[in-house]
């Protein structure tokens, strides 16, 4: 591949660019730990909102909140600096960015999530009731597979905001596309100027990114989508 | 572990850097927003345009601000124009451009669903009345258009807001940069970033409360209702 | 004078209108009546060239509607069209929706266009609603700004497209009152209505439609009294 690469184009140009093809790998590495860590713990979060106890619903609201309105940025100084310094202890630099992003996916999921189970009518839990269904009975086998449906395409959505926001894992050391893509265009070689090297990674990320889009703009055309679906920026 | 908040809040120097840097988040944000906006006016209105290379580059456009991270158009916009085209601009207005570009395709994507929820109804009565598309556009499409997407324009921007912190990469001394100056000094990362949080959330809170006060002002027609 | 010459108008295959002839002379109320489907209602949007038509043609004052050369924006202000969705403009005050048209399509001045609508508002009962939004409204003070808003343009012709059809029942009165009102001040208008005894009241000539066909016209002791057609004497004994 490299040599192929190099034959194609040239060095320093097919160099460059199977360097970062070679580093988008460990994009779509933390995109998918984050993903599916910020599942995990999404589903957990939207369990207790849900949750017939008052306690366990206040304290996933105050989870979302506080994870929803922290900046991703500031997220990742906390766990990339701010943690280790405190403990006196190194923390390996994929763990803290897998942290800081499953912390911040957790948070839309389960606000994703929560507003699907919500949107399903309350007549619904009622007629489950009415046939003698328990809460978690009428959850699991009446409202789940129809909020499932609804909350389809904002979670693909999603995940063209998780790829995006690794992007900014490079600032606490973290290698990835950005990372060494940042290095070359700060490199004095010809062929890696920054307005050569931008717009490539900005294409790479495109090419891993608009797929996704379409998918859940499909998605929500066919299986529809949460009503009041949060913004997703950046 | 020992949490040692007072390490920044004693330090009258630090906390000026902070209100400054917040400051400069502010001013940098709230401008980007407008002139994203009306950016995002042109964008919007382009992809009604008769000609169809407008549609289709303003649709490209917003696809691809869309689907690329805010911190790589930062970075084209600081470093790679610059050396492209041969011109130099102090850090901020690198930032306002890329902040400007960003925004206003979310901007666009909003506004566009708005206008699709004006009736028919209303722009047949304008045009009854003799009014022209570009007077029934400004004078009866668009202010109801950005009433009705009022809030989700809001939490966009609060959306974005969030996510400035990244100017600090180019070396614009927002918010974050100032936390970042603090950290080098101190080491107190925890405490430093943790505090940089709840200004963050802080300030959220306020352009949410301001921008409330504003809606209720400029759309008294509608809470009327 | 509105003169309308076999004109046709289909939206696809359907064909609404085949072949209307109609001339409404200035001064002269006819009332347009007729089931639903019948092409009453797009005959209106076709006269002041909201829809293009497929044939025929229909000249106002001796302009042509649908000619290329035509600039309709000027023609609407010579007439005005009240719908059936009252169409206010929710962001604006009452004052406000009467005085866009006369400032932003006559180039009136503030002051000027001010004292039309009040003038109007006045005359449709709204004097003391000039600075409420819509909102506030109750649907026949609605539709009876719509009439004023209309009526700011000083238009020669009014249409009116079931206007009361969308509202509550005991709001209907005061609307026809206001439209009786015009026609007795001589306004030229052509009104599609379900309310017959309305109709019978205040037009000069009855127009019967069916099918995309004015199956008969003539005056209102005529049509009501002794209808010529089989098809109106079906559709005034299901409407009574």
């Amino acid at each position: 591949m490299k040599d192929l690469l190099t034959g194609l184009l040239g060095a320093p140009e097919g160099v460059v660019l199977y360097q970062l093809l070679f580093a988008t790998q460990f994009t779509i590495y933390l995109s998918a730990i984050a993903f599916a860590g910020g599942g995990t713990v999404g589903a957990l979060v939207t369990l207790l909102r849900i949750a017939p106890a008052r306690s366990a619903r206040s304290l996933a609201t105050a989870y979302i909140w506080f994870f929803q309105s922290a900046p991703l940025l500031m997220l990742l100084f906390l766990f990339g600096l701010g943690v280790p310094r405190l403990l006196g202890v190194n923390v390996n630099v994929w763990l803290a960015a897998s942290a800081a992003l499953t912390l911040y996916t957790s948070a839309y999921l389960a606000e994703v999530w929560r507003s699907a189970v919500q949107s399903i009518p309350t007549g619904q839990w009622e007629g489950a009731e009415a046939l003698g269904l328990r809460f978690w009975q009428t959850l699991r086998l009446v409202v789940l597979p129809q909020a499932v449906r609804v909350s389809l395409a904002p979670t693909v959505g999603f995940l063209v905001q998780i790829i995006k926001g690794t992007s900014l894992a490079y600032i606490i050391g973290f290698s990835d596309l950005m990372s060494v893509g940042k290095r070359w265009a700060n490199a004095p070689v010809e062929g890696t100027e920054p307005f050569i090297i931008y717009p490539l990674m900005a294409l790479i990320y495109f090419a891993l990114c608009f797929p996704l889009s379409r998918l859940s703009l499909g998605l929500e055309k066919r299986l529809g989508t949460v009503r009041k679906t949060p913004p997703i920026a950046a | 572990m020992d949490l040692r908040f007072f390490e920044i809040y004693r330090r009258s120097d630090y906390l000026l850097l902070l209100l400054e840097g917040a400051a400069l988040s502010a001013a940098l944000t709230i401008t980007a927003a407008l002139t994203g906006m009306a950016l995002a006016l042109a964008l919007s209105g382009a992809r009604y345009a008769r000609l169809s290379v407008l549609r289709h580059v303003a649709a490209a456009y917003v696809e691809f601000i869309r689907n690329t991270p805010l911190i790589v158009q930062l970075f084209f916009v600081a470093f790679g124009l610059p050396t492209l085209l041969g011109y130099q601009w102090p850090f901020w207005a690198h930032a306002l451009l890329a902040l400007t570009l960003n925004f206003s395709a979310y901007f666009s994507e909003i506004l566009r669903s708005g206008y699709a929820t004006v009736g028919t109804g209303q722009t047949e009565a304008a045009a009854a009345l003799g009014l022209k598309p570009r007077q029934t556009f400004f004078k009866i499409v668009l202010p109801q258009a950005v009433a009705k997407t009022y809030p989700s324009l809001v939490s966009q921007f609060i959306f974005l807001f969030l996510t400035t912190g990244v100017i600090a990469e180019i070396g614009v001394n927002d918010l974050t940069q100032a936390g970042k100056f603090i950290d080098s000094r101190t080491f107190r990362s925890f405490e430093v970033f943790f505090t940089l949080t709840l200004i963050y959330i802080l300030m959220s809170l306020s352009f949410k409360g301001g921008l409330a006060v504003l809606q209720r002002r400029l759309f008294r027609w509608q809470v009327a209702r | 004078m509105i003169d309308i010459q076999n004109v046709r108008k289909s939206f696809g295959d359907l064909e609404v209108l085949k072949g209307i002839d109609l001339t409404v002379e200035r001064g002269e109320v006819v009332t347009v009546i007729g089931g639903s489907g019948s092409g009453k209602s797009t005959l209106l949007t076709c006269i002041n060239g909201l829809e293009p038509i497929n044939g025929g043609k229909i000249t106002i004052d001796g302009t042509e509607v649908h000619a290329r050369s035509t600039d309709l924006n000027k023609l609407r202000t010579k007439v005005g069209i009240v719908f059936q969705q009252f169409n206010a403009f929710p962001h604006l005050t009452v004052m406000e929706n009467v005085t866009l048209a006369p400032r932003k399509v006559l180039g009136m001045g503030r002051a000027e266009a001010e004292a039309i609508a009040e003038k109007q508002l006045r005359h449709v009962g709204l004097a003391d609603k000039l600075s409420t939004y819509p909102s506030r409204l109750s649907g026949g003070q609605q539709q009876r700004m719509a009439i004023a808003r209309a009526l700011a343009m000083s238009p020669g012709y009014m249409l009116f497209d079931e206007v009361t059809s969308a509202l509550d029942p005991q709001l209907v009165g005061e609307v026809l009152e206001t439209l009786k009102m015009l026609a007795e001040e001589g306004m030229t208008m052509i009104l599609v209505t379900h309310e017959m005894s309305f109709a019978r009241d205040v037009s000069d000539r009855v127009a019967f439609f069916h099918k995309g066909v004015m199956a008969e016209i003539g005056a209102p002791d005529q049509l009501f009294g002794a209808p010529r057609h089989p098809e109106t004497q079906a559709f005034l004994s299901k409407v009574r």
